[in-house]
């Protein structure tokens, strides 16, 4: 995307004097900023969104004040966090305390330079993305533990230790869960791990229920994998219910607890930008990134209308079950099904791969974290080592033979 | 084996947990929240005050005072256990008339100030009983921001964060028109304070002369004393109690004389300085620490014979 930015640049007759590494500087600047402003953007929202869901999952209504549905309260808060005191405590190590926030953040937003977020949006299409964004995201850990120890604070260094060997657990089985997609598709590059879900098959490719190729639904192992590969990020992005490192209850704020102002400001964006690279690797590596669920224009409209289904069924079950009637699920998907079907322009949109499904799935996926955060008590750090060494992780294991067997008994790989 | 029972088991309530908040997810409507400043709680309607009548059976919260009702009698001022009411009443003129009650009662004093200071009110509900107006009451207002009271102007935010604004004047009465009352009767409080400190003034001045005069007059007696008991010793021994009796009382008129003249050329100039105070309220305004000066002083002004009589007296006896 940056060539194609700076050929963009030198097309014009104006600019076309500035030679290629000048303008070839100037786009990766440009895209650098946008990365940044995505970044910076997506937490302020998620925030929001954040404080609405965990609002409405405990009857409460969450923001209400600034702005309409208090949809402005994040950017007011955000403004308040500029403006704090930044405050350095005076036994801290000042060098350490300084750079560590920015340490977590760099590392977290750097990540996004390999995402690809449509067949065409793309900073940089390594071959080896999927285990460069990997790497550079256990950098974060590097930052947390900086910080804590720079803190001189007992909660900040408990916090930082446990997050050190936290992240460090669940990189193993994370890892362990990703070769197994690579050992599918043979390549380390996500443009190409998305290109290889495209269309529409069988569930597992012998239950004929039409499904589209994603991985999740590629194999059983890998239906398995997606999600030991959420709860592992899950720990590796420090959130509920593996929020140890920053548990409010034992360690005040774990790592940050004196960090203040903008550099607070700083961990939570991070702690934001991870939960969306979390998110968009889900869908990348599992959900089939920004392909579309439908392979044609007839299958969109059909998709639509089993969903509409589906959801009258649900919903009358419900009623049945609960006395009580939810519209919304009925009402939403009655409304696209009718378009899909009244124009058939709106169906081939549906249809076509694109940054509207990528953003969808990650959408969903951030949810779902969101979702996890406001049910699950937090686990007690010999849990979270129990649950890292001794569940996931042979189940990882497991599974990636189980990849392996699959793969040689459909005749997919040959030895 | 319970190793996979184990995971079964917690993969079972996880879903079962993500069930519930799911299911209340979906119902934003039946939220717990209150959105308080547009939204309030139902004031309770059941009978929670003291008493049967209706002004009683309400919430204890923020007083009112129906204003055009008060007879200013400072029932409720006195009965406030924290002192939160303060009340200045003036007596109405003779040819004022201040309307009368509800009741039917004659007003007689100008209410020009009822203060109830909110800020320090616990809302004992001890100030309403005692009205024999029954004008003070409660209302259920317990957010105190309602704009009435005069204080058309103040936000309930205002009033959130200022204890000032807590405090209502019920009084009707003008600011101005209550800072004449006041100067007035400062005025009126100074000028009997003014007489006052004059006649403790002479009074001071008369009970020093008097007991120089008394000095004076010991002097005498002892040497009078001194003649009588040689002339006694020289002519009769067995009279001598009695004469000495009779030396005693000619000396305590000597002291009287001698401080009504003194007294009556200090007060007069001194009363002329206030002349629009009547001859009443001097006399009624006489405290109990000098009673006798005092008394001393009237009946001088009252008898101007008997002290000319009394001066011819002492100089005779002189
Ligand atoms: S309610 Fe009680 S505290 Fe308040 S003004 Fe009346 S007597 Fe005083
Ligand atoms: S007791 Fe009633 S009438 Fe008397 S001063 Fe108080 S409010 Fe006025």
């Amino acid at each position: 995307m940056i060539q194609a930015l700076a050929n963009w640049i030198l097309s014009f007759d104006i600019l076309a004097g500035l030679g290629n590494p000048i303008a070839w500087g100037l786009s990766l600047f440009v895209v650098s900023a946008l990365i940044f402003a995505f970044v910076a953007v997506n937490a302020i929202v998620l925030v929001y969104f954040e404080r609405k869901v965990s609002a409405f999952m405990q009857v409460r209504l969450g923001p209400m004040r600034v702005g309409k549905f208090g949809s402005l309260q994040t950017v007011a808060d955000a403004l308040k966090l500029l403006q704090k005191e930044d405050i350095i405590p005076r036994s801290a190590d000042k060098i350490l305390f300084l750079i560590g926030p920015w340490v977590i953040l760099v590392a977290s937003v750097v990540t996004f330079a390999a995402i690809p977020f449509s067949d065409t949006l793309l900073a940089a299409n390594m071959n080896i993305g999927l285990f460069y964004v990997v790497s550079i995201s256990s950098i974060v850990v590097l930052g947390i533990v900086m910080a804590g120890w720079a803190s001189n604070n007992k909660w900040s260094l408990y916090g930082a230790m446990r997050s050190a060997a936290q992240i460090i657990s669940y990189e193993i089985p994370v890892g362990i869960t990703l070769i197994a997609v690579v050992a599918v598709v043979g390549s380390l590059n996500l443009q190409v791990i998305v290109q290889a879900q495209g269309g529409v098959g069988n569930l597992f490719h012998w239950i004929p229920l039409p499904l589209p190729n994603w991985f999740i639904f590629h194999n059983p192992f890998l239906f398995l994998a997606a999600f030991i590969y959420l709860i592992g990020a899950t720990a590796e992005i420090n959130r509920t219910p593996f929020d140890i490192p920053e548990s409010e209850s034992e360690l005040v704020a774990g790592f940050m607890t004196e960090y203040s102002g903008l550099r607070w400001a700083l961990f939570f964006l991070s702690e934001y930008a991870n939960a969306t690279l979390v998110a968009f690797l889900v869908s990348i590596v599992f959900l089939g990134g920004w392909q579309s669920p439908f392979a044609d224009y007839a299958g969109a409209q059909i998709g639509f209308l089993v969903i509409t289904l589906v959801a009258v069924m649900w919903t009358l079950y419900v009623k049945a079950k609960a006395q009580r009637l939810s519209i919304y699920p009925v009402g939403i998907s009655l409304v696209i099904t009718l378009a899909a079907w009244l124009f058939p322009g709106f169906a081939v949109w549906l249809a076509s791969p694109g940054l509207f499904w990528m953003l969808m799935k990650v959408a969903s996926i951030i949810f779902l974290l969101m979702w996890f955060r406001w049910t699950f008590p937090r686990l007690r750090v010999d849990q979270l080592m129990y649950v890292s060494w001794k569940v996931i992780l042979p189940i990882s294991l497991v599974n990636l033979m189980g990849v392996a067997v699959w793969m040689w008994l459909t005749g997919e790989i040959q030895f | 084996m319970s190793y996979f029972s184990n995971i079964t088991n917690a993969v079972g309530t996880l879903i079962a947990g993500m069930k519930v908040t799911m299911g209340y997810f979906v119902r934003p409507r039946e939220h717990v929240t209150l959105q308080y400043p547009d939204e309030v709680w139902p004031i309770p309607t059941r009978n929670i005050g003291v008493g049967e009548l209706d002004a009683y059976n309400t919430i204890r919260s923020k007083l009112t005072v129906n204003i055009d009702d008060c007879i200013g009698c400072k029932a409720c001022e006195r009965a406030c256990p924290v002192n939160c009411i303060h009340i200045d009443t003036y007596k109405a003129g003779p040819d004022d008339d201040l309307g009368i009650t509800s009741n039917g009662t004659k007003k007689k004093l100008l209410t020009a100030s009822f203060i109830i200071d909110m800020s320090e009110c616990m809302f004992c509900d001890l100030c309403t009983p005692p009205c024999p107006e029954k004008c003070i009451t409660m209302t259920p207002d317990y957010q105190f921001i309602s704009n009435d009271n005069l204080k058309t102007d103040v936000t309930p935010e205002q009033r959130w964060r200022d204890k000032n604004l807590l405090i209502y004047q019920f009084s009707k009465v003008s600011e101005t028109e209550r800072q004449r009352l006041k100067v007035e009767a400062e005025t009126a409080a100074r000028a009997k304070a003014e007489m006052m400190a004059v006649k403790k003034a002479a009074a001071a001045k008369a009970a020093e002369e008097k007991a120089a005069a008394a000095k004076v007059a010991e002097e005498k007696a002892a040497r009078a004393a001194a003649e009588a008991v040689a002339v006694s010793k020289t002519i009769q021994e067995n009279t001598k109690n009695n004469t000495s009796e009779t030396l005693a009382e000619t000396n305590t008129e000597t002291v009287l004389v001698s401080e009504h003249g003194t007294s009556a050329e200090e007060t007069t100039p001194a009363t002329d300085t206030v002349t629009d105070i009547p001859l009443e309220s001097i006399s009624s305004a006489v405290t109990p620490e000098a009673p006798s000066e005092l008394t001393a002083d009237t009946e001088v002004v009252e008898s101007p014979v008997d002290h000319e009589a009394s001066t011819t007296k002492e100089s005779d006896n002189g």
